[in-house]
């Protein structure tokens, strides 16, 4: 079946591009969710006492040791076994949320621990308390650092967003899989999509590039 | 007693089991510049990042204007705001403009209304030398001179009760020294009081009211500039000096 010539053409390519949709609404949910989890987690990390901070570093230690589609698995058919049936997309969204806090995590921890140690003397010499070496220094230095690798952490999630197949969510992959059997043609809709993604990282990941720059000429990272 | 601004009093801290500050004593009066001289890792550092406590010395007393600063349950971050401190490596905070950088802890730790801030951290940029075309640009894109300037201005800013300077111009090339020196010495005969840990040694025979010689984590020998600089009684000095003074070929810069 040749598309070009198919009348179903633009039924097909509307069909993708209604699905676009769910997979924004999937990556950027378990996105943020996961940025909130992870920011609490690094603050409890650096800042707290030791067993907490054990603790996040375990909990990291083996979300991150876990395939990603087992935590899709353990959401949608595990939580039922206890009495949480939780609907397809709902699952994904907290699978991909749990998993990708862990990273985040990293990230952040990463990012307050490189604010500079003469930094902080700095801060502490005009006389700032803990708190406003936090406020001031420490927190607007670690956002500047964490920013590009978390634009990148963005399109890694709207990329494994895609994994939501796995339990039937209908996103843009599972879209193009379906309308790939019907047609008897994979290489097409998925040509589609890859564009579509691709559409979406190149942009993200000009930008964190940029920012990443910005950081190097500020002399806030390496280099 | 009476002018003593600060008096540090058999002060010792300890690395581990090592001594890097051994039973050191000495008071600095209102107005003055002291200059400390010596080794690496003589404890010169250590005994700066003392004095504001950023450091927790292990023995001994720190009276700053009166206050016993080392007694437990004093408000540590008070003494620090009365106490400026100028940095090798500059310090400033790389996220914020010039101007910003002073206006901090104008703003933040003085709580000072924005206006006062804003006509004070002006004042104190000027004083040094940075020009308003400069207020808005981010340290790394200012020079090493600039930068230390705007430290400078940072500590002069917070009205301190006396600025520490620990090696201000040791990151700089020779050519920003100057301009960094200078200010100081303005600072110095303005009448602001201040310890000076450099190697500059034109700079403390011209500027010092007292030289302090440390070595080994404690005072070798302290008195007036020419003293230990060109007569020094104590061997170990005298030895220091030696080299020093053939290294900056200080023989000539002195007669003058």
């Amino acid at each position: 079946m040749d598309w070009e010539t198919n009348p179903q053409f633009f039924t097909y390519i509307n069909l993708i591009f209604s699905s676009i949709g769910t997979t924004l609404i999937l990556s950027i949910t378990s996105f943020g969710l996961a940025t909130i989890v992870a920011l609490i987690l690094s603050f409890i990390e650096v800042f707290s006492s030791r067993p907490f901070s054990k603790l996040v570093e375990w909990y990291g230690r083996i979300l991150r040791g876990i395939p990603l589609i087992l935590a899709l698995f353990i959401f949608y058919y595990g939580l039922p076994r206890i009495g949480f049936p939780l609907p397809p997309i709902y699952s994904a969204i907290m699978g991909i949320a749990i998993v990708d806090s862990a990273y985040q995590e990293q990230l952040f921890r990463g990012a307050i621990e490189a604010v500079g140690e003469k930094q902080l003397e700095a801060a502490y010499a005009i006389g700032l308390t803990r708190w406003g070496v936090f406020r001031y220094v420490v927190f607007p230095q670690a956002f500047r650092i964490a920013l590009p690798g978390w634009i990148n952490e963005f399109s890694i999630v709207l990329k494994d967003s895609s994994i939501a197949y796995a339990i039937g969510v209908v996103e843009m992959f599972t879209q193009a899989i379906h309308i790939a059997q019907v047609i008897a043609d994979y290489l097409k809709p998925l040509l589609i999509i890859s564009i579509i993604y691709l559409g979406i990282c190149y942009p993200l990941s000009y930008i964190s590039n940029r920012f990443h720059r910005k950081l190097m000429e500020m002399g806030m990272v390496g280099g | 007693m009476d002018g003593d601004i600060l008096v540090v009093e058999d002060l010792w801290k300890f690395y581990g089991r090592e001594a890097v500050l051994r039973d050191v004593n000495f008071s600095v009066r209102r107005n003055e510049t002291k200059v400390i001289i010596g080794p690496s890792g003589s404890g010169k550092s250590t005994l700066l990042r003392c004095i504001n406590l950023l450091v927790k010395p292990d023995r001994g007393r720190i009276i700053l204007d009166g206050d016993i600063v080392t007694e437990k349950k004093r408000d540590i971050h008070n003494i620090r705001s009365q106490i400026g401190f100028v940095f090798q490596h500059f310090n400033l905070f790389n996220h914020l403009t010039a101007i910003d950088n002073v206006l901090l802890g104008l703003t933040k730790v003085k709580r000072l209304p924005r206006e006062e801030a804003l006509r004070k951290a002006k004042e104190a940029l000027l004083s040094v030398g940075i020009t308003e075309d400069l207020w808005r640009k981010y340290p790394a894109q200012l020079s090493g001179g600039q930068q230390q300037r705007v430290a400078i201005a940072r500590a002069i800013a917070m009205d301190p009760k006396i600025i520490l300077f620990d090696e201000p111009t040791s990151a700089l090339d020779p050519e920003l020294i100057w301009e960094v020196l200078n200010v100081m010495e303005k600072l110095s005969r303005g009448g602001m009081t201040m310890i000076v840990v450099t190697h500059e040694l034109g700079f403390a025979m011209k500027v010092a009211h007292e030289v302090i010689f440390m070595d080994g984590g404690t005072i070798i020998e302290k008195g007036p500039p020419d003293q230990i600089l060109m007569h020094p009684k104590n061997e170990r000095v005298r030895r220091f000096m030696e080299r020093m003074i053939y290294l900056y070929s200080l023989n000539n810069q002195f007669k003058v």
